[in-house]
């Protein structure tokens, strides 16, 4: 059964304690929404809707891809044909060394 | 690994080695490029046009070089008639951060002493300030670099410089390279040279100070980064020509770095011929970059963009199937008009044939959003001490930067995974079917480091320009270059320059130079590059 999808408050937390963990207090932004009018650094509030937003979407999507196994692969082993294909920084430099 | 490579390999892990021994805690500084100048062929030197002979400014590269190498223009003239327009229209314009107006003259009157070096002998270059150059303020547009000096040029700024360009100044750009340029803090700075009043106009971005330089004639041609779109995109929206190579034909040595596997530097430039010779003298391997390792040479690239005739008629270089995918020039905007009358000039040329090639499979998903942002951990894992200690010091920019550390690696490996089952896609569903293929959007080709040429095909009602941009194979830039040389021996749209701007009064002036409006973080979210 697929986990309930976290709430905003939790994704708050989660947010801020993947920051607070790499050293990174999102607290040095402004309060609320309002931008810095200095520096304009969004406001800290407006700043964790935009990151929920990312969670939801661009984290949430590649979680849920699954490279594809080859066509015509018996279903029952997709998963385990998908874990073939492997990961590459730079694709166009390493059609040289493929060739 | 070559030889030279080697050895600089194994002195490098010796000194690491002799630094881990002695408890060093630094590494010793990769050597600066110290090259030579790149051999051009006689197509790099162009007759200049009668009408281009009055003002130096109108000159191409190509042909301010054919003016140099005759004599009959020196580079301190020439330096002195950019410096002449940067000194009445640069206020309008706002296109550099730097002006090097001593250095420029001082530079100029050495190269007027010495060998001749090639085609880029006394050309003045304006360089998009996120490439280091030694001595001279680097700030990328952000309060993180505003008072970074670098201690060494970057090798693409070492490599023109050796090929006798001479750098007149530093661009204003996208803070970070994320957004049209602005400054740190959001505000407007850079027009766009065909509508210098209106400041609302996209003048493309992030090397938006290169371009506006270029097209308001205040430099012969410059250096962009390319991370999504920011080549291409200033190239299309200024009516120049601009080249993203392939990943690794240009070092990323000395460049402030917003994605490594996504940054490409390549030139602005008036027309495809001054593209292949900004590319030919910043292009090849550099002991500082792996990425540029171990490639193919770099072919003659001025030959390349040198249109070839037949019975008086322009004709392809390379017989060349131009791939048209599904969508492109469809619909009746200024911009679907001047793509299906492109695709009919191209079309007419001998030896061109247009084809129709499929989006490869999953194309929305593997080139849209999600998949697209795979790219920031790679901005935000270098910057971390800055992340730690100056959030509002990224300014407009920072949100993509936070986005990044979210990221999990699990993500960040689905998508590199991805990266090559796309470029599979790409090259089996597209390329086993054309030669070059049309572009409806930047994003694709710079997530796989493939080259792509933005180039002038019309005008809006309104004297906007409009542009396309074509992408071709892994290390095919001679045949993108082919083709936009051939189109752009049958058009006119690349001679095309903007008027000036209004004379600038002291009451012109503050009316054009007040507030240009100002981007907030989440305008930069949605347009970040």
């Amino acid at each position: 059964m697929a986990p309930t999808p976290p709430t905003d408050a939790e994704l708050d937390i989660m947010i801020r304690a993947r920051l607070a963990t790499l050293g990174i207090d999102l607290d040095q932004l402004p309060p609320g929404t309002a931008a810095d009018p200095a520096t304009g650094s969004p406001g800290r509030d407006s700043v964790l809707a935009s990151l929920r937003s990312f969670v939801r979407g661009s984290v949430t999507a590649l979680a849920a891809y699954r490279l594809p196994a080859p066509a015509g692969s018996d279903p029952a082993h997709a998963a385990a044909l998908s874990q073939q294909p492997a990961p590459m920084l730079y694709p166009s430099i390493s059609t040289e060394w493929r060739k | 690994m070559t030889a030279v490579d080697r050895r600089a390999f194994l002195a490098r892990t010796a000194a690491v080695a002799a630094a881990a021994a002695t408890g060093a805690a630094t590494l010793p500084a990769v050597a600066a490029w110290a090259g030579g100048p790149a051999r051009f062929g006689p197509g790099a030197y162009v007759r200049p046009r009668r009408e281009a002979l009055a003002d130096p400014t109108e000159l191409t590269l190509a042909e301010a070089a054919w003016m140099i190498r005759e004599g009959k223009l020196s580079p301190a003239e020439l330096v002195e008639a950019y410096l002449a327009r940067i000194g009445t229209f640069e206020p309008v314009y706002q296109a550099f951060n730097t002006v090097l107006a001593d250095a420029a003259r001082a530079a100029a009157k050495a190269a007027g002493r010495k060998r001749h070096t090639g085609p880029l002998h006394g050309i003045p270059l304006a360089i998009k300030d996120n490439y280091w150059t030694k001595g001279v303020r680097t700030t990328a547009n952000s309060y993180l670099f505003q008072d970074f000096v670098p201690p060494s040029d970057a090798t693409a700024v070492a490599r023109l410089k050796a090929n006798g360009a001479i750098v007149l100044g530093k661009t204003q750009m996208g803070p970070l390279a994320t957004t049209r340029a602005t400054t740190p803090g959001g505000r407007i700075t850079t027009v766009n040279a065909w509508t210098p009043t209106i400041p609302g106009t996209d003048p493309g971005g992030s090397s938006t100070g290169t371009a506006t330089s270029v097209a308001g004639r205040m430099a012969t041609a410059g250096t962009g980064t390319q991370t999504g779109g920011s080549i291409t995109a200033p190239a299309n929206a200024q009516n120049l020509t601009g080249l993203k190579p392939t990943m690794g034909r240009v070092s990323l040595a000395g460049i402030i770095p917003l994605s490594y596997t996504r940054d490409h530097p390549g030139p602005l430039a008036r027309d495809a011929r001054d593209a292949a010779i900004m590319l030919t003298a910043m292009a090849g391997a550099d002991p500082a970059d792996p990425r540029t390792q171990g490639l193919p040479r770099v072919p003659d690239l001025v030959e390349a963009a040198t249109p070839v005739y037949s019975r008086g008629k322009v004709r392809a270089r390379w017989s060349t199937r131009v791939g048209v995918l599904p969508g492109y020039a469809t619909g009746t905007s200024a911009a679907a008009l001047a793509q299906q009358a492109f695709l009919a000039t191209v079309d007419a040329v001998e030896g061109v044939r247009l084809v129709d090639v499929p989006l490869p499979d999953e194309w929305d998903l593997l080139t849209g959003t999600a998949f697209n942002n795979v790219r920031l951990p790679e901005r935000s894992e270098p910057f971390m001490p800055y992340l730690r200690t100056d959030l509002r010091g990224f300014g407009v920019s920072v949100t993509g930067w936070l986005q990044g550390a979210l990221l999990g690696a699990n993500e960040f490996i689905t998508g590199q995974r991805a990266k090559l089952l796309l470029l599979e896609r790409v090259l089996d569903q597209i390329f086993d079917h054309c030669d070059v293929v049309v572009q409806t959007g930047p994003v694709p080709f710079d997530i796989l480091g493939l080259p792509e040429i933005g180039f002038p095909i019309g005008f809006t009602s309104a004297g906007v320009p409009i542009g396309t941009i074509l992408g071709g194979e892994p290390y095919g830039e001679d045949r993108l270059l082919s083709v936009v040389a051939a189109y752009q021996a049958v058009t006119d749209w690349h001679w095309r320059r903007p008027v000036n701007p209004p004379a600038a009064g002291p009451a012109a002036l503050r009316s054009a130079t007040g507030d240009r409006g100002r981007l907030s973080a989440e305008d930069v979210v949605a347009q970040m590059e």
